[in-house]
């Protein structure tokens, strides 16, 4: 308990002496150097409980309306904690190089770096607090944090505009939240998250309102689909570090949350198993289906965490059937696969922010229609993009592929009870099948795109690798992610306990250990297998090397008989993807201005097409029209002053009849 | 006898994905020659095409960096693993673990994703689309191989690509709709066959200059050994797939053998089975060539919608699995 004291009073001190300092290259060290300490402090005591040692529990207490503050540090905290911190770190790495054309101008670079500190802050509140009110302040700290994060730039209208719609959206997140926690809080009489257990342990109406409110909060916050509007836009503006940081590892309190409440729920319901499971498959699709679309490359990815939040939640609602059914081995897929999966997306995911952010810092675009040939100006950087987006498409022998193994081995278990349950599985594991082949799709087209062919445009030059600092922070995250899709022992390991707490909530304290073994053996090939796949490639290519004719020679590209091909004439992300895109027209929408040349002298024309957020249209559609719709309602009851009346009569005394039965 | 047919199976299976490429490709063309009334290259004719190519010097483009080089052996690799999971005889492969079938796809999606990005390394507008179009049509097929994975682990209540082409237990299944799911499912993966291996009415893949083509087109600028692996390599997940059903509708049931399910047992009908699909395979080349010569190529826009169907076909086979074991509807 200590370190974690020690370890959040580190953190406000280099947030203080990063204000304080003069100079902006001592501001920025000190918050790195106190994270680094930090991050530390927090490993060691999270990593025995990781391993099986006991949770840490402690308490506080404080003036009235918070009473006991419990500090409990459960496996899945601990979980949550230990990679929270050390991807901040890496992060705040990353922005030593990102950021540092700025250090010698006249701007406070330090008030950044505290953000970043107060962010690792935020985490050791949510992940380890007991206490609603202390919660939310976590939270509301993690919400504020980002936001001012994201608007680094502020003096552009465009981001202040993104800063305020995330702003928005997450304070939405906050209202159903608070709503959820008052009407546990007033249920159980307490801000205890102990007492909201006896709440939650009992099926009641109440529970399945407080739940759904629960969802939708922890919904907004991780971006499920239909509730992502804010996320594609808060990552095209925020700095590349804030971006990765927000995706991989600030939005997964989200997650967390709906984890650590179906904790204290114990045995769900069967419905709720059944609308995770649909909503995060919607979510998966959809998520993905406007990552083909998009031109601006963090704007796609933006859209991929769409998707992998769905991939988690498949796992999620698996693990609620499996604990309905009183399923061990499907319950421990389920959570394992989804908890997993969390990991692995901050792993590839800020990889890939990270790489993105790159090409920005040194091409000044992330346009995929304007880049092209970057693999031989960013040779490292192009390597770290291209793995990143393998594992992003779950391809073995890369990270993803071993969390999505572990869901669809529960979506096809022979153990699931009911043979209707079975057929949707299936469903949603060609559901799943289809997200992999189009987020290959679209992972093809982006790296495909930026790093390979030629530069489509010819007044974006580059002329030199990323800074060392950044690449750093890439490379640390591909070795985890190898380390995972290699050695996946590791990583069951890392989620076992975890996953535990989940059998041991759900009343199948018995059947711990072979649920858990299972994971295990359900790993265990793909170590052999990856190994052997490597194995087979370095033969082939090395006997290839060694047998048959090498050469040097070059000659243009066959471009069948056309003698003046030039780059423009390359295949861009918008052609790449409108073939497949067209059939999904329906759900996905184009917006395309254009002015073609006409006539027999033809003047300038352009064209230009890019694909809207469809929900985020209607959104505002509804909300600007929404005004205008009710006018023209209470127009056409003017008409009929009598019925006006009779029917504002009508609601009036409803009100007060419902007002006089309370 | 009983002893060595696990070896003796093995190394025959090793020897179909090993050979079977250049015949079923000879067999393809020469069925094709036929109905044109062609006399047609000999059967082994691909084997020296691969020859003359792994002799040549290979040239590369200008625009073209390290992944070209390399991607071409990464789909062989990823094929011939895919490959060690693909049963011929039911119940038979050469590699085996709980679930292997979406290691399986996955790795075949792994070839794909270096195909594509070779083709993206030239900076060819050409092989731009081929790559746009291999990268769009192979997702719309991808839930058809999943359905029908579901369908037979539900049929054959088995959990392993080799196993899952195994009949299931007698009685777990009403027979009559055990097999009208079965044959939903041939027709959904003829289907796929059709698209993984660019075959007509989805691809041709005789002609590569057409604005119309997809997989040939991809790769236009390989030459020489790289372009033999790519051939190769197609060849052979053709043969993959013909083997998966070919041991579908195989009848004849040889070992259940592999380490998660014990030791062999029926041994008997081992090597009569093998033959057995050895022939299936032979009808399905004889079917492509058939589907070949009679049908032309789709449109560019009929493709997605023949990708449906394909996928329809694995749901209408899930629908009659869960008929049969008394599902919901």
């Amino acid at each position: 308990m200590d370190l974690i004291l020690a370890s959040a009073i580190i953190l406000l001190l280099g947030a203080v002496l990063g204000l304080a300092l003069p100079g902006n290259t001592r501001r920025v060290w000190s918050s790195i150097v106190s994270q680094l300490i930090a991050s530390v402090l927090i490993l060691i005591p999270t990593i025995p409980i990781l391993l099986g040692g006991p949770d840490i529990r402690h308490e506080f207490f404080w003036s009235f309306p918070v009473n006991r503050i419990g500090i409990h540090i459960d496996a899945l905290g601990a979980f949550f904690l230990s990679f929270s911190l050390p991807m901040t770190l890496l992060g705040t790495i990353y922005a030593l190089g990102y950021l540092s054309p700025y250090f010698d101008k006249k701007r406070h670079a330090g008030i950044h770096f505290a953000i970043l500190n107060l962010v690792s802050l935020s985490f050791i509140l949510i992940y380890t607090v007991e206490n609603a009110m202390v919660f939310l302040l976590g939270w509301e700290i993690a919400a504020l944090a980002a936001w001012l994060a994201v608007i680094w730039d502020y003096k552009n209208q465009k981001i202040r505009f993104a800063g305020f719609n995330y702003l928005v959206s997450t304070h939405l997140s906050l209202l159903f939240l608070i709503a959820g926690f008052m009407i546990m809080g007033s249920s159980a009489g307490s801000f205890d998250f102990q007492e909201f257990q006896k709440f939650l342990g009992a099926p009641s109406i109440l529970r399945n309102v407080t739940i759904l409110l629960l969802l939708t909060s922890f919904g907004l916050k991780s971006a499920y689909f239909p509730f992502h509007t804010w996320l594609p836009r808060a990552h095209s503006a925020a700095p590349a570090h804030v971006s990765a940081l927000m995706s991989g590892v600030i939005h997964k309190a989200g997650i967390y949350g709906i984890l650590r409440f179906t904790l204290l729920m114990g045995t769900p319901d069967r419905w709720m198993g059944w609308t995770i499971l649909i909503f995060s498959t919607i979510s998966a699709l959809m998520g993905v289906l406007y990552t083909a679309t998009q031109r601006d490359l963090k704007r796609l990815l933006g859209y991929s965490s769409t998707e992998n939040v769905g991939i988690v939640g498949i796992g999620i609602g698996l693990g609620y059937l499996g604990l309905y059914w009183h399923n061990p081995v499907i319950t421990a897929l389920g959570f394992a696969g989804a908890i997993l999966h969390v990991l692995n997306h901050a792993l590839f995911k800020c990889l890939l922010f990270y790489a993105a952010g790159a090409i920005y810092r040194m091409t000044h675009t992330i346009d995929l229609e304007k880049l092209g040939g970057l693999l031989k100006k960013m040779p490292q950087t192009g390597v770290f993009f291209l793995f990143g987006g393998l594992a992003i498409s779950a391809l073995p022998p890369l990270n993803g592929f071993v969390s999505e193994f572990l869901i669809y081995q529960g979506l096809f278990h022979e153990s699931v009870p009911e043979l209707s349950a079975r057929g949707f599985f299936i469903y949603g594991a060609a559901m799943l099948a289809l997200v992999g082949a189009v987020s290959a799709l679209s992972m093809t087209r982006s790296f495909g795109i930026t790093f390979l062919g030629k530069p489509r445009d010819s007044s974006i030059t580059c002329h030199a690798e990323a800074p060392l600092s950044m690449r750093f922070s890439m490379a640390v995250h591909l070795l985890g992610m190898l380390i995972i899709g290699f050695m996946p022992f590791i990583a069951i390991a890392w989620v076992t306990e975890p996953a535990k707490l989940f059998l041991v909530a759900g009343g199948m304290k018995a059947d711990v250990l072979p649920a858990l073994a299972n994971l295990q053996n359900a790993v265990s090939p793909l170590t052999k297998i990856g190994a052997l796949f490597m194995a087979a490639l370095l033969a082939i290519l090395s006997l290839r090397w060694l047998m048959l004719p090498r050469s040097n020679r070059r000659h243009v590209t066959w471009g069948c008989g056309y003698s003046v091909a030039n780059p423009r004439m390359q295949y861009t992300g918008s052609s790449f993807s409108e073939q497949f895109v067209s059939v999904f027209r329906s759900l996905l929408r184009k917006v395309r201005r254009d002015q073609l040349p006409d006539g027999p002298f033809p003047g300038d024309g352009y064209l230009n097409t890019h694909y809207v957020d469809a929900v985020e249209i209607k959104m505002f559609k509804v909300l600007g029209e929404g005004e205008r719709l009710i006018e023209l309602w209470m127009s056409q009851l003017k008409d009929e002053p009598r019925f006006a009346f009779g029917l504002g009569l009508f609601f009036l005394i409803t009100l007060a009849l419902v007002v006089v039965g309370r | 006898m009983s002893a060595q047919l696990p070896t003796l199976l093995s190394s025959l299976t090793f020897l179909t994905f090993l050979m079977g490429p250049i015949f079923a490709i000879g067999l393809i063309n020469r069925t094709k020659a036929i109905w044109a009334g062609r006399k047609g290259p000999n059967l082994d004719q691909f084997f020296f095409d691969l020859a003359r190519l792994l002799k040549k010097t290979p040239v590369y483009s200008e625009t073209t960096s390290w992944i070209f080089q390399i991607a071409p052996w990464v789909v062989l690799t990823t094929t011939v693993m895919a490959a060690a999971f693909a049963p011929i005889v039911p119940g038979f492969s050469l590699f085996s673990f709980p679930y292997d079938f979406v290691y399986f796809a996955y790795l075949m999606a792994m070839g794909r994703v270096f195909i594509i990005l070779g083709a993206l390394d030239t900076g060819s507008s050409f092989e731009g689309m081929g790559a746009s179009r291999e990268a769009g049509f192979s997702a719309l097929i991808e839930p058809a191989l999943f359905f029908a994975i579901g369908t037979l682990a539900i049929l054959s209540g088995n959990t392993s690509l080799e196993t899952l082409t195994q009949a299931g237990a007698p009685g777990s299944a009403a027979a009559g709709y055990a097999i009208a799911s079965r044959f939903f499912i041939f027709f959904a993966l003829f289907i796929l066959l059709q698209f993984e291996a660019a075959r007509i009415p989805v691809d041709d893949p005789n002609t590569h200059l057409e604005l119309t083509m997809i997989h040939e087109v991809m790769i236009l600028d390989h030459s020489g050994p790289e372009l033999a692996a790519v051939q190769y390599g197609s060849a052979l997940k053709f043969v993959v797939l013909a083997g998966i059903m070919a041991a579908l509708i195989n009848p004849i049931h040889g070992p259940i053998h592999g380490p998660i399910h014990g030791p062999v047992q029926d041994p008997e009908n081992g090597l009569l089975s093998f033959a057995v699909s050895l022939l299936l395979i032979a009808a399905i080349c004889v079917l492509i060539g058939l589907s070949e010569s009679l049908m032309a190529r789709f449109r560019l826009k009929t493709i997605p919608r023949y990708a449906t169907l394909g996928v329809l076909a694995a749901v209408l086979g899930l629908a009659f699995a869960l008929l049969g074991n008394g599902g919901p509807l």
